[in-house]
């Protein structure tokens, strides 16, 4: 078998891409699929080309992001700090842990409609759901992190004259900044999770009410649209993300 | 021991060598005993086996960490870790992370990172044991040239007697543990400066050489029967 250049795999997989979408247009226009299920992707199209060109996109976006990027910053800085306190008191250890491991076992999801309840069908209902995935998450990195911290690094780092701040800085802050920076694509992919989830179970606006919206109007081209606009939106954050952790963790 | 003497510790597994090395830098409390020493904490400086740079530092700030624990300035830490990675012939490295560097490079940071702290008494645990043949003798014997230059007094354990006679001026053999002690006591007279592989050649090398794998023979068959 002849070998496939590594350079072009992305050209052979944008063009199978290009075939898929042409087959799936010619199905379409051939009236061989209902456009009630399957609507093809120019119609599609015309509905992302929609909600950007009349500007209502843009408040749905926003309240996605808020709450998708809230939840994210809440989430991670309560997970390191609590992960933290737990890796350091094992008597917080011994009340955390279940706790988590518990939420870390259902699926978060579920919690949803008691934020509902809790806090209103507005932003923090869907901030509490987009942080409570991130923080168990984080939580998870932090604890077992600190626990497993290389001691070679503390006894060197004491054997040349530091002391307890000395440690926290140099091993432990480092340690737990690089875990935390090697799950912050899944923690981002999280927040938008709990962020969409929150918004179809009760809301006015965002990315996810507009899913609702286009699934009780039996809207298949708004909600692929919709689909598309969101793994766009991921795609880009995770690209973010990514760049984030290369450079922090260049040394890796 | 006296100073700028080099002495080794030699002795089956589990004689305790190690734990004695960790006792001495204050990682461990002694099971009996007191260390004595009239040296401050931050005169002794110990080398491990798996050298254990932080990763997520560059070369340069590794060997600048030690210094500014002990309140030196920064930019003048940073001067004198460039000097010494230079001294280890690592010069233009500075600004790499280990992960960067070959096994060799990162113990000649490791090495730079103690011996910036100008230590009176320098501990070694099998600190060549990870390196391969070649690259170990060059260590060597920077590391000899540099500890009789200073003048720095060090504690070697090793399982490798060879290694032990021809870097060494005294070599001491530990019983097997536990409760290990001091059995024998080997002054080796091979004169200084000395070249690592050179002094394998010296007169006085093969006879101490037997004598040493005789005793240390013993000494693990004679546990050996006793279980």
């Amino acid at each position: 078998m002849r070998r496939l250049d590594p350079r072009y795999a992305w050209l052979r997989q944008l063009a199978a891409f290009v075939v898929v979408l042409a087959v799936w247009e010619a199905a379409g226009r051939a009236h061989m699929l209902n456009p009630l299920y399957a609507p093809s992707p120019s119609r599609v199209g015309a509905a992302l080309v929609d909600l950007f060109s009349d500007g209502r996109i843009w408040p749905h976006l926003e309240a996605t992001f808020s709450a998708a990027l809230g939840g994210l910053a809440l989430g991670i800085v309560v997970g390191i700090v609590l992960g933290v306190v737990a890796a350091l008191v094992p008597f917080i250890a011994e009340l955390l842990e279940p706790v988590m491991t518990v939420l870390n076992a259902i699926p978060r999801v579920i919690l949803a409609p008691l934020f509902v309840i809790w806090l209103g069908i507005g932003l923090a209902s869907k901030v509490a759901l987009a942080f409570i995935l991130v923080a168990v998450l984080i939580f998870f990195t932090v604890f077992t992190g600190i626990r497993q911290v290389d001691r070679r690094l503390i006894e060197r780092v004491v054997t040349l004259g530091g002391d307890r701040w000395a440690l926290v800085r140099h091993v432990y802050l480092p340690s737990v900044a690089s875990w935390v920076l090697g799950n912050l694509k899944i923690a981002v992919g999280f927040a938008f999770t709990g962020a969409c989830v929150g918004e179809f179970v009760a809301a006015t606006e965002g990315l996810g009410y507009l899913l609702s919206f286009a699934q009780s109007t039996f809207n298949a081209a708004l909600m692929f649209a919709l689909i598309l606009l969101i793994l766009a939106v991921v795609l880009v954050i995770f690209g973010l993300a990514g760049r984030l952790e290369k450079h922090l963790l260049r040394w890796n | 021991m006296g100073e700028g003497s080099f002495v080794s510790l030699v002795g089956p597994s589990g004689s305790g060598k190690s734990s004695l090395l960790r006792a001495v830098i204050g990682l461990q409390q002694p099971l009996s005993g007191t260390v004595e020493t009239d040296l401050a904490r931050s005169q002794v400086g110990i080398l491990f086996q798996d050298d254990a740079l932080l990763p997520w530092k560059t070369a340069r700030d590794n060997v600048a960490l030690g210094l500014t624990f002990n309140g030196m300035e920064r930019r003048t830490a940073l001067a004198e870790a460039d000097a010494w990675l230079e001294r280890l012939d690592l010069a233009g490295f500075g600004d790499r992370f280990p992960r960067r560097l070959s096994g060799g490079q990162r113990k000649r940071v490791a090495l730079a990172q103690v011996l910036a702290m100008k230590p009176r008494l320098l501990l070694m645990d099998e600190p060549f044991a990870s390196l391969d043949a070649i690259v170990r003798a060059r260590v060597v014997k920077d590391v000899v040239a540099l500890v009789e230059r200073e003048s720095i007094s060090v504690l070697l354990v090793t399982h490798d007697l060879e290694e032990a006679l021809s870097l060494s001026d005294e070599v001491y053999l530990l019983s097997q543990g536990p409760r290990a002690r001091i059995t024998e006591h080997y002054p080796v007279p091979i004169p200084r400066p000395r070249d690592p592989v050179h002094s394998r050649t010296h007169p006085a090398f093969a006879p101490l050489y037997e004598r040493l794998w005789a005793d240390l023979s013993r000494e693990v068959d004679h546990r050996a029967e006793a279980a």
